[in-house]
């Protein structure tokens, strides 16, 4: 009697623990469909707001409008406090108006996660590295969101907490936190509504007619199609991989220098390679400065340099694996 | 009454015409009160900003953690005994292996910084944090130096920016960490 009583409650104790566990992946299931269409809506709706980034000690609002006609997508973003920078993107491609002393410099760019678009639209570089976990119903600008954790799975990359709007399916905020739970960035609509008209007399920038145009001086990246490179990467840290290498040229340098961008989906880290200068002492060092980690050290005769918006380990991990080949 | 006390503050009403606001403040509480809330709102708006709360405090504890140091050297020491983790030890070695020009280098930021700190305190109308400022002398900027770590250079992190950038370094930009 006594052990039909006693299989009888562990039987209950399983049931019940199995329908907690389902209940628990259902949501998981549900919580990356929710993160799924807020990096799809960032794209395909229209809307225009103003959102605040914040980093560290700055703070800038930015007016943004974005239009998606069924086949491009077009976005204004207006910097509102401090120097009145703009970015205009098609697509992927982007046009900055950035004013500086009496000019203004017009560069030309790539990049595809302006925020609200900071997720790409296929997670699963995401899903390996992070765990997703839905938490309250929260207000922001007015409206309505479901609050998302994504926690790194590791201490190589900091944790996200995502407020999607439950009716637009659009990300309204996003906080990117450390370990222990300290913000190290974040950027959030104040004001966010969907736009009906489908025509485009505001996509060009505010022209000051006090200021004169210029383009950036000279195209700051180009392929690197070395064959035979004096470096080669040993094991990078998990989640990371290689996602564009260039040739560039940097402020002070008289010759270019190898540039590799890695990426775990979310968090972007910088390698710089080049080769020592006689008579310049190798830089050594490293440093945390608000979201951005910094690590330079010495492979051979390469002075190694990374950087990127992700914890020092994952900074010095990658500086590390870089190995002088003759 | 408050209306009319808000008018008072503005200059809307002469002075001649207040006398009964004065006397109302005098006897009523709630006007004493409404006198100093529309004063304090006023000095917000103009963005005459007051120090955070527990200025006094913060300050105090900040140069009780400064080492009495004589020369930079004790300073590292003092410094190395405070941050026992294994990060600490390792910005220790890798300090103790900096060659001499980049201790130059730093206290020439330390000393940019101090002066950026006196420009900073300068701007708010307050005398106090400016005294405080100038007092900083040229041994205080040595310990900085030593306490200062390796500054991001602003030349990679623009690179960087340009080509990964992400969320908010399209909108703040490398040149204000430079700043």
């Amino acid at each position: 009697m006594r052990v039909l009583r006693f299989l009888l409650i562990s039987l209950f104790g399983i049931t019940t623990l199995t329908a907690t566990l389902s209940a628990q992946a259902a949501s998981d299931e549900d919580a990356w469909q929710i993160l799924q269409k807020a990096a799809v809506a960032a794209r395909a709706l229209s809307y225009q707001g103003i959102f605040v980034c914040q980093s560290g000690q700055h703070s800038r609002s930015v007016q943004i409008k974005h239009l998606f006609n069924g086949q491009d997508e077009f976005s204004h973003n207006v910097v509102l406090d401090g120097a009145p920078r703009e970015v205009l993107s098609r697509g992927g491609d982007l046009v900055i108006y950035n004013p500086k002393d009496e000019k203004v410099v017009i560069e030309k760019r790539r990049g595809q996660n302006m925020f609200p678009a900071i997720l790409p639209t296929n997670l699963d570089a995401i899903k390996a590295s992070y765990s997703l976990r839905a938490g309250e119903i929260e207000r922001v600008a007015d409206r309505q969101a479901q609050v998302l954790f994504l926690e790194p799975k590791d201490n190589l990359r900091y944790g996200y907490k995502f407020w999607v709007d439950i009716e637009y399916g659009l990300l309204l905020k996003s906080m990117m936190v450390n370990s222990k739970n300290e913000m190290m960035d974040s950027i959030a609509f104040n004001q966010l509504g969907l736009m009906n008209n489908v025509d485009l007399d505001w996509f060009k920038p505010k022209i000051d007619a006090q200021k004169r145009y210029v383009m950036e001086d000279e195209a700051p990246a180009q392929v690197d199609n070395n064959p035979s490179p004096h470096w080669m990467l040993n094991e990078l840290p998990a989640g990371y991989h290689k996602v564009d290498q260039m040739l560039r040229t940097v402020n002070g340098k008289s010759f270019p220098v190898t540039h590799v961008i890695f990426s775990d989906g979310l968090a972007s880290v910088s390698l710089f390679i080049e080769p020592m200068a006689k008579g310049v002492k190798p830089r050594v060092g490293r440093s945390v400065v608000g979201n951005t980690s910094f690590y330079s050290n010495v492979a051979g005769f390469l002075q190694v340099t990374v950087l990127g918006e992700v914890p020092e380990a994952t900074v010095a991990q990658i500086a590390n694996a870089v190995v002088f080949v003759k | 009454m408050n209306e009319q006390i808000s008018a008072l503050i503005d200059d809307e009403i002469a002075l001649e015409d207040a006398a009964h606001l004065m006397a109302a403040m005098q006897s009523n509480g709630h006007a004493t009160e409404a006198w100093s809330h529309y004063h304090l709102i006023g000095d917000a708006m103009r963005g005459a900003a007051t120090l955070s709360p527990g200025f006094k405090q913060k300050l105090m504890q900040k140069i009780e953690l400064e080492p009495t140091a004589l020369s930079p050297n004790a300073a590292l020491i003092n410094q190395g005994q405070v941050d026992t983790t294994q990060a600490g030890a390792q910005t220790l070695a890798v300090k103790s292996k900096l060659p001499a020009t980049w201790s130059i280098a730093a206290s020439l930021a330390a000393v940019t910084m101090v002066g950026y700190m006196v420009l900073q305190t300068q701007v708010s109308n307050d005398g106090a944090p400016v005294q405080v400022a100038q007092a900083e002398n040229a041994q205080t900027a040595a310990n900085l130096a030593v306490a200062t770590e390796v500054t991001i250079p602003a030349e990679y992190l623009m690179a960087h920016q340009a080509s990964a950038p992400t969320g908010s370094s399209y909108y703040i930009q490398a040149a204000s960490y430079a700043k």
